[in-house]
């Protein structure tokens, strides 16, 4: 398809979006409706083939013994369980408790043992950054450190004034800071929306 | 034959029964802000634009250095769209910073063409695989290149930000640069220590407001925040659509920070309160 085709798709399926998105209308709802189950449908066609691709590319590494062995034999291992918990006689789909028990028990104690890895890296970054000392990284210790200092669980009336000024740090400061990121870059995010929306790119892609 | 007038008066009354049928979704004032940014934008992009001044955002113009010493070495290069990915079920702020990598993408796989060496770009689902794979290919045919396009690799990492992290981290290979941007949230940490423990250099950008201490911790030479991954590309080529954006968000910047001041001054004034407006809860 040549390049003017496709923008002139981008342009009127995002203009007929854009309209469903400030205007209530059956009509428009209706046609709204059908763009998007038809992007749906080709997402949900597109993941299924790159999944029967990663299963294909998996299993060509394994028979003929090349990449990584054991990580193509343990994803095929994966794919399958979970296929045939699903997709065993009786079995209820995605909803089973048999892929329910696969998820509980396996993918989120390993998910989160990865991100209990956070702690030590973070504290590694931080040492990392103050040994170069760039001014961004002191200035981002030094407010970690006063943070820190602030949450320490101290009772009586030093600990009531710390828990006052903790407040307002992350009120003020903190969340200026954030809220002026925030503003930028949904501001830009808007724009570049927008862009994509009229189909206006660059000619890199 | 139908009546060309008669034709015409149907998709008349046709239109007109559409906006009669109508109501605005949201209030007034939102609506009118979004009309506002695609007004700003269109009215830029009619504009032509004559004065840019060009800045080296997170050193990505030293990027053919980078390359050199990457085919001296013999090692690649690794470029990271983050763990969005295009189609996953995330919100629609990460998936657009997907979109805002790919000319940082196409930056490097011109520099990584010209120099020799093979990129690997880690994507999270197939629908970025696809158009970080077109975004190669272009690169190699704007180089006359396209004999080099077979030795670079498109990686789906897989879906989840735990399983982007993990796959980055059990990397074996040592690139020479690594460049990871796109959305960056919880994982950010884990995901930039992986790259940065093999590669020789690393550039870092996230549009995620909480994850900028973790991007200036992370030791990364080049660091992008906040809106600046959506304005990098502007500085890499002189492509008008992307210096429109930047220009369209400086405008739209300033407007609001206008509309903050003025507000504020009202409203310490005692004349009216918009701070409902303003933080769209309505009127207190």
């Amino acid at each position: 398809m040549t390049r003017p085709a496709l923008a002139g798709i981008v342009l009127v399926v995002g203009l007929l979006l854009l309209a469903d998105l400030l205007v209530v209308n059956d009509t428009l709802g209706d046609v709204a409706s059908v763009v998007v189950a038809g992007v749906v449908l080709v997402a949900a066609g597109a993941a299924l083939a790159a999944a029967a691709a990663l299963a294909i590319r998996r299993g060509a590494d394994l028979w003929r013994r090349r990449g990584d062995p054991v990580g193509a034999a343990l994803v095929l291992l994966g794919m399958g369980a979970v296929l045939v918990a699903g997709l065993r006689p009786g079995a209820t789909g995605a909803g089973d408790p048999a892929v329910g028990w696969l998820v509980a028990a396996l993918l989120v104690p390993l998910g989160a043992t990865v991100f209990g890895l956070l702690f030590v890296s973070t504290l590694a970054a931080m040492w990392r950054s103050l040994d170069r000392r760039p001014p961004q990284a002191v200035l981002t210790g030094l407010a970690a450190a006063a943070v820190v200092v602030l949450l320490l669980p101290i009772g009586g009336a030093p600990g009531a004034w710390l828990a006052s000024a903790a407040g307002w740090t992350l009120a003020v400061p903190i969340g200026a800071a954030l809220r002026g990121l925030l503003i930028g870059v949904a501001i830009l995010a808007a724009v570049a929306a927008a862009r994509t929306l009229f189909g206006i790119g660059g000619d890199d892609a | 034959m139908p009546d060309p007038a008669e034709a015409l008066g149907e998709v008349v009354r046709f239109v007109g029964g559409i906006l009669s049928s109508s109501t605005l979704r949201f209030e007034t004032g939102p609506t009118l802000v979004l009309l506002g940014v695609l007004l700003v934008f269109l009215q830029l992009v009619a504009r032509p634009i004559s004065r840019w001044s060009s800045a080296d955002a997170a050193g990505l113009g030293g990027v053919g250095r980078a390359m050199a010493l990457a085919a001296e070495s013999g090692t690649d290069a690794v470029v990271s769209l983050g763990s969005a990915g295009l189609a996953r079920a995330t919100d629609a702020l990460a998936r657009l910073q997907t979109l805002a990598a790919l000319p940082v993408l196409a930056h490097v796989a011109r520099a990584s063409a010209r120099a020799g060496v093979p990129l690997r770009v880690l994507t999270a689902d197939a629908f970025s695989a696809a158009v970080a794979a077109s975004t190669l290919e272009a690169a190699h045919a704007s180089t006359a290149t396209p004999e080099r396009v077979g030795r670079s690799r498109i990686v789906v990492t897989g879906d989840g930000r735990t399983v982007s992290a993990g796959l980055v981290m059990t990397a074996r290979a040592h690139p020479a640069a690594a460049f990871a941007l796109g959305s960056l949230r919880e994982e950010a940490a884990l995901h930039l220590d992986g790259l940065r423990g093999g590669a020789g250099a690393l550039v870092a950008g996230t549009a995620e407001p909480s994850q900028v201490p973790t991007l200036i911790a992370s030791g990364a030479t080049g660091v992008l925040v906040g809106a600046e991954p959506f304005q990098v590309a502007a500085d890499l080529r002189s492509d008008i659509a992307q210096r429109t954006t930047v220009l369209a968000g400086n405008r739209l910047l300033w407007l609001a920070v206008a509309v903050i001041l003025v507000g504020s001054a009202l409203a310490l004034a005692g004349v009216v309160d918009i701070r409902g407006f303003l933080v769209g809860t309505g009127a207190e």
